[in-house]
């Protein structure tokens, strides 16, 4: 099956090729929706294969580059479009089929109606393809055009409802910042790659790998590359700076919000960070860069969920902030404990989503949580399966977020400092305080909304049984990832399933702290106390005593408005570097640089060019004669210049 | 000392030389009295009618190349007879596909009706419109008379 | 001796092939002269022979006729060699393209009557080229060159009873008697020098240092007028416009690649066996110093590519204006050549390739549409777009190649191009080729303006292509696409075929 992986990514290319240029004539909704979530689900089946095959292999062999073909050889630069199928590489491709594969089926269900159905479905089918090219290539260039790809998607997906609006602008507008904000990422991906090549002369995974893994004393080359990779992961993974995009995104479709930006394409930079360990590792001044980044983000995005009142914004900030910690444990060369956390972050925040976007499907797309409240009692299954994503996400002891989250935390203080413990176990309770915000005001207390225009339902079969799958995950899916204090030595599997392709990283980072288990378990008990308390006490406060998180915002009334608008970093960004640009193109570039320079030198040359026309014009005359002339002083002046030359 | 090709070009000079030489010398000592009939192309003879920058037909020239092909064919045959024997059969039959090539030639010319004469009717020039024109050569005699 | 010959027939199957299905249209043409339809079919099947007969040969490198006069060394008239199938194979192609090309042409459908004639002067034209592109002796390098000459002479000619056609052929005739009659002399003159009409002897004379330099270079520079007449290089183009205007459109198609091709190819073969004396590791080739072949070669390419696009700027006439856009193409190629090395030999083989697609493609739009409307005049293509949408699209992408942009196979072609030039650090002149690239957008863009921007005065009906048009412009269409973004598929064929039979 390993040879076979290049179907997993034909695969959904198919399905959008037949969605995409016949999905019009199909017109059937459950055939487009057939061929959509089958590419997707045979994609899963293929990968999970392969897994198992890879598994039986004894460690040493278990990379294997499958080559499909060579696209391109210019000089020595030698581009094939082969994949790369090892732990890392199949634990993404994993994630992003199945999850993919669930909410493909979902948005079965969520789409149901829509106008544009097979349009949906085409770009779901190219983002997966887009989205596999990225996880399984071999080099930086497929690596680079599966981002490109998803890119290309997500804004497609966000712009879904082109024509309706989004807030203060429209949906249109909020696809196009989403573009333009990963633009720039992308184009320091570029310089990373350009870097890489110029140093490595190769852009292959595995060439570059094994010389920077010998190659020592190029530092500031190394930090160069590591910097201008992790500007491009920002941008994907929606990092300070460049995570204002995210939250605009949400005017998508919610499924679209659930596969792209929480599940996969917005853990593209920690896959990526993750693949170029080695690098990161050999540049540490970066890696510090990367945690402390992640960390910001984390608590940052963690403060702006505190009061947002639209659904997916509070969802979106918690993916922002989520991030935010694999970014830490990747910076704290917790490498593995970062892709686990890419893992059961997908299962639990894809089941957010889903379970939202089911709340915004029975309450006729109202998304503010302030019109709802008391559903519990008309949608059972999603209200259970968004409560157990919901402990799940909080870290509570058992579920899947508690072993990710805990690992994160661990090898912040281990491999990092106590700064960086405190402060991410305040996002864990941060964390922990606005989802049960989010569920209390959702399912609990009085119902806020008119039943003249709302009629709560139960979502059909074909979204709750994707939410349940999701569920069982949530709950399930940290189990192979028990850290050692409870398991025992080597008893992580996860980790030690990841450690092949960490291993030359974590050699070259070399931390061999001595920390005791005592520590580990005395930190994770003071964390996920405080955890539960924060918890319960939202809970408390948004089920029963409202008043309470009113005077707070009242008696804090900055520091409220300041996390209700962001921390003004839109506006910020709008005055500092939207207006300028814009100020300065329309005074300096269209009217003068434009207008006069180019356009001047454009028809100058253009005049220039035509009078020599002219001239050369002439010389055609149909005289035979004249031709018979020219012809012959050319061969004289040509004899005439080897006289001269011998 | 002059190369061989040397000589033959003295030679080349000495023969444009007496040619030139005799016609100068001829006109310098010969009488200069025309008359309308010692200018006619054919003293003699018929006059002339119409201007000698007519369109031959065309068959004339395809008289011509056929028996160009076929006097080259003779040139080709006869260093090949003299020595086809001892190349054997493949020698024969080079000789005969030969043949046979330039024979479907002349099958083909046949067959499309370049042999026949009257095939269609020739564009024949026209009097009438040859005597418009001023390049005929009657016109320029009796100008030629009127100068002398 | 008999051996030799029977045995250097295996290696000249495809020119035999050519030559027996020749004499097969004549004789069709002959028997059956009252229905001629099926000699289109004739000519293809043996064009498809012929090409799998050019395949075969692909990796073979031999002499073929080698005279047992010379005893010690065997070079023989012809060479089989990678190189030269692969010219062969691009000839063989390009004339069942235009095989097609006359299915569909109407121009070529009213001479009902000469049908077989003109498909017999076709063959005539392939059997001319194949010989060239192997020949490796002066003489048949004449024999092959003047074949080729003669069996367009007429072609261009062959709408006898349009005034434009017969003036075509007529200058056609004149120059190409000249610049033979110069090639003859230049011939003449290197077997005068050295005794021999081998080029691979001739290449070992010449290395000697009893030779006559200026006489050398003289005679060169004849043979180089005779070979330039043939790609149409200035200053010896100038017949160009006049006949590719003149001719039936079909056959300016094949004019244009197929008999260009072949010039390319024995001027390749020419200066790399007659005046290369090794070629280096990295592919770069030192030629005996004779004079400064790449001077000469760098100066008539950058003169020809900037006559052709100047020219082409304000031609109206959408011919004449890809006559001249053929003769600027001409003038890249050339550059390819004077880079003298490998890789630009690479360059060359990927860009006729290219070009074979983009320019039979342009000039069948071309004429798809003069079917219909009867001109080739830029105003007929007023709001083309409209009007005829796959045609439109079609025209644009094939003249978007023509220019050199991605995501098309012309960017490609022009992409290996330059990396020659730079690569062998001419990086003026690249910049020339550039500039002047610029300067083709002007004309090929002004096309599209026509068909998308200007809105038609007058009423005119849509143009639906056939069925089998469609088809042959997507033959055309999807390949330059897709090598546009998968190249390397013909940069690999192109490098295992750049090998010519050595020294």
């Amino acid at each position: 099956m390993i040879e076979l992986i290049y179907l997993t990514i034909l695969l959904p290319l198919l399905g959008f090729v037949i969605n995409g240029f016949f999905g019009k004539k199909i017109g059937n909704e459950k055939v487009i929706g057939l061929i959509g979530s089958s590419t997707v689900g045979i994609s899963f089946v293929i990968s999970l294969l392969a897994l198992i095959e890879t598994i039986n292999l004894p460690v040493e062999q278990r990379t294997n580059v499958v080559e499909l073909f060579t696209w391109m050889s210019v000089g020595s630069l030698n581009i094939s479009f082969s994949y790369l199928v090892d732990q890392l590489s199949l634990v993404m491709a994993l994630i992003v089929t199945g999850v993919g594969f669930l909410i493909h089926v979902y948005s079965i269900g969520y789409m149901h109606g829509d106008k544009g159905f097979y349009r949906f479905f085409a770009y779901m089918n190219l983002f997966i393809f887009a989205m596999m090219n990225l996880v399984l290539g071999d080099n930086f260039v497929v690596l680079f055009l599966g981002w490109e790809g998803v890119g290309l998607c997500s804004y497609l997906l966000i712009g879904y409802y082109y024509d309706q609006k989004f807030e203060k602008g429209t949906v249109a507008q909020a696809a196009k910042k989403a573009f333009i904000v990963n633009r720039i990422g992308d184009f320091g991906f570029l310089l990373g790659m350009f870097l890489i090549f110029e140093t490595f002369n190769s852009l292959n995974f595995l060439e570059v790998f094994s010389q920077a893994k010998h190659l020592t004393g190029a530092e500031s080359t190394f930090g160069f590359i590591a910097l201008f990779l992790f500007i491009g992961a920002t941008g994907k993974s929606a990092q300070i700076p460049l995570f204002v995009w995210l939250p605009d995104a949400m005017a998508g479709p919610t499924p679209v919000s659930a596969l792209i930006h929480a599940a996969t394409m917005v853990t593209a930079g920690v896959y990526m960070v993750a693949r170029a360990s080695i690098i990161f590792a050999s540049a540490p001044v970066i890696l510090a860069v990367v945690a402390v980044i992640g960390l910001l983000t984390a608590v940052f995005a963690a403060t702006i969920g505190l009061v947002q009142t639209d659904i997916k914004k509070v969802l979106a900030y918690s993916t922002v902030s989520q991030l935010g910690y694999m970014f830490l444990a990747a910076g704290v060369g917790a490498f593995s404990a970062a892709i686990f956390h890419v893992m059961t972050h997908a299962f639990f925040k894809a089941l957010l989503f889903l379970g939202a976007g089911s709340v915004i499907h029975s309450m006729h797309h109202q998304q503010d949580i302030m019109h709802y409240g008391g559903l519990k009692k008309y949608m059972p299954v999603t209200f259970l399966t968004f409560i157990i994503a919901a402990f799940a996400i909080s870290g509570f002891p058992g579920l899947s977020g508690f072993f990710s989250k805990d690992e994160i935390l661990w090898f912040s203080y281990a491999n990092g400092n106590f700064v960086y413990w405190l402060l991410g176990a305040l996002t864990a309770v941060l964390t922990a305080f606005y989802m049960f915000r989010l569920v209390s005001l959702t399912f609990f207390g009085e119902e806020r909304f008119s039943h003249d225009k709302y009629h709560p339902h139960e979502s059909p079969k074909v979204m709750t049984i994707p939410l349940i799958i999701l569920a069982v995950l949530s709950v399930i899916g940290g189990w192979i990832g028990i850290p050692e204090v409870f398991s025992g030595e080597h008893g992580n599997v996860f980790h030690n399933w990841l450690a092949p392709i960490f291993l030359d990283a974590e050699l070259k980072l070399a931390y061999y702290g001595a920390h005791s288990h005592t520590e580990e378990l005395i930190l994770m008990a003071i964390s996920v106390s405080a955890a539960l308390f924060s918890m319960y006490g939202a809970f408390k406060i948004y089920t029963q005593r409202r008043e309470i998180a009113e005077k707070f915002a009242l008696k804090f009334k900055k520091a409220y408005m300041v996390l209700l608008n962001k921390y003004y970093v839109d506006e910020f960004y709008e005055a500092t570097v939207i207006q300028p640009i814009q100020k300065s193109s329309e005074k300096f570039l269209w009217k003068i640089a434009d207008n006069k320079l180019i356009d001047g030198i454009v028809n100058g040359t253009a005049v220039v060019i035509t009078s020599f026309s002219s001239v050369i014009k002439k010389m055609q005359t149909g005289v035979a004669q004249v031709y018979a002339l020219i012809m012959m002083t050319g061969i004289a002046a040509i004899l005439f210049w080897i006289i001269l030359s011998l | 000392m002059l190369t061989e090709f040397g000589k033959i070009f003295i030679f080349l000079l000495l023969a444009i030389g007496f040619v030139g030489i005799a016609l100068f010398a001829a006109k310098l000592i010969r009488p200069h009295r025309p008359t309308k009939e010692k200018l006619l192309i054919y003293e003699c003879g018929e006059n002339v009618e119409g201007s000698p920058w007519v369109k031959f037909n065309i068959r004339f020239y395809v008289v011509a190349l056929i028996f160009l092909i076929f006097d080259v064919e003779v040139v080709l045959l006869f260093p090949w007879a003299l020595t086809y024997q001892e190349f054997g059969f493949y020698g024969f039959l080079v000789g005969v596909i030969f043949l046979l090539i330039l024979g479907l030639g002349m099958a083909y010319e046949w067959r499309k009706g370049d042999l026949n004469w009257d095939r269609t009717k020739p564009n024949i020039p026209e009097l009438s419109k040859i005597l418009t024109n001023k390049n005929v050569s009657n016109v320029k005699i009796d100008e030629q008379i009127k100068e002398s | 001796m008999i051996n030799e010959i029977l045995n250097s027939i295996t290696f000249i199957y495809p020119e035999l092939a050519v030559s027996i299905f020749l004499l097969i249209i004549v004789l069709v043409d002959l028997v059956f002269h009252k229905d001629k339809k099926y000699i289109p079919y004739i000519s293809l099947a043996g064009l498809v022979i012929t090409g799998i007969l050019v395949l075969n040969q692909i990796g073979i490198t031999h002499f073929a006729f080698v005279p047992q006069l010379s005893a010690v060394k065997k070079y023989g008239m012809m060479t089989i060699d990678p190189f030269g199938s692969y010219f062969k194979l691009l000839v063989v192609v390009t004339s069942i393209l235009i095989i097609f090309f006359t299915i569909a042409s109407e121009e070529v459908i009213d001479l009902k009557e000469r049908l077989g004639e003109f498909h017999a002067l076709i063959y005539g034209m392939i059997l001319g080229m194949l010989v060239m592109i192997s020949a490796s002796d002066l003489i048949l390098i004449y024999l092959s060159l003047e074949l080729l000459s003669l069996s367009s002479y007429v072609l261009a000619g062959f709408l006898k009873l349009r005034e434009r056609s017969s003036e075509a052929s007529l200058k056609y005739v004149i120059y190409g008697s000249v610049s033979s009659g110069l090639m003859l002399f230049g011939i003449s003159i290197i077997y005068g020098l050295t005794g021999s009409t081998n080029l691979y002897v001739i290449n070992s004379l010449i290395q000697g240092p009893q030779i006559n330099l200026f006489t050398l270079s003289f005679s060169s520079i004849l043979m180089f007028v005779g070979i330039g007449y043939k790609i149409s290089a200035a200053p010896f183009h100038f017949w160009t416009p006049d006949v590719y205007e003149g001719a039936p459109i079909s056959i300016t198609a094949y004019l244009s690649v197929a008999s260009k091709a072949a010039g390319f190819a024995l001027l390749i073969r020419f200066i790399q066996t007659g005046f290369t004396s090794f070629i280096s590791e990295d592919g770069y080739w030192t030629l005996i110093a004779v004079f400064d072949w790449q001077a000469l070669l760098i100066a008539i390419s950058i003169l020809t590519m900037t006559l052709g696009n100047f020219s082409a700027l304000w031609q109206d006439n959408l011919k004449r204006m890809l006559a001249y856009s053929s003769i600027a193409h001409a003038g890249y190629i050339l550059l390819g050549i004077a880079v003298l090395s490998n890789q630009g030999l690479i360059a060359v083989l990927i860009y006729f390739f290219v070009y074979m697609l983009m320019n039979i493609g342009a000039f069948y739009v071309v004429m798809l549409i003069s079917n219909k409307t009867g001109s080739e005049n830029i105003d007929d293509y007023d709001g083309l777009g409209a009007k005829a949408p796959f045609l439109g699209v079609a025209l644009a992408i094939f003249l978007i190649s023509l220019t050199g942009l991605p995501p098309t196979a012309g960017f490609i072609a022009k992409l290996y191009l330059f990396i020659a030039l730079i690569d062998a650090n001419m990086i003026v002149v690249a910049i020339i080729a550039l500039l002047n690239t610029v300067v083709s957008l002007y004309y090929y863009v002004r096309v599209l303006k026509h068909m998308y921007l200007t809105k038609s005065e007058r009423e005119q009906e849509n143009i639906t292509p056939s069925i089998g048009s469609l088809v042959y412009l997507l033959v055309l269409l999807i390949p330059i696409l897709f090598f546009g973004i998968y190249f390397t598929p013909i940069v690999e064929f192109a490098r295992s075929c750049v090998s010519l039979l050595g020294i």
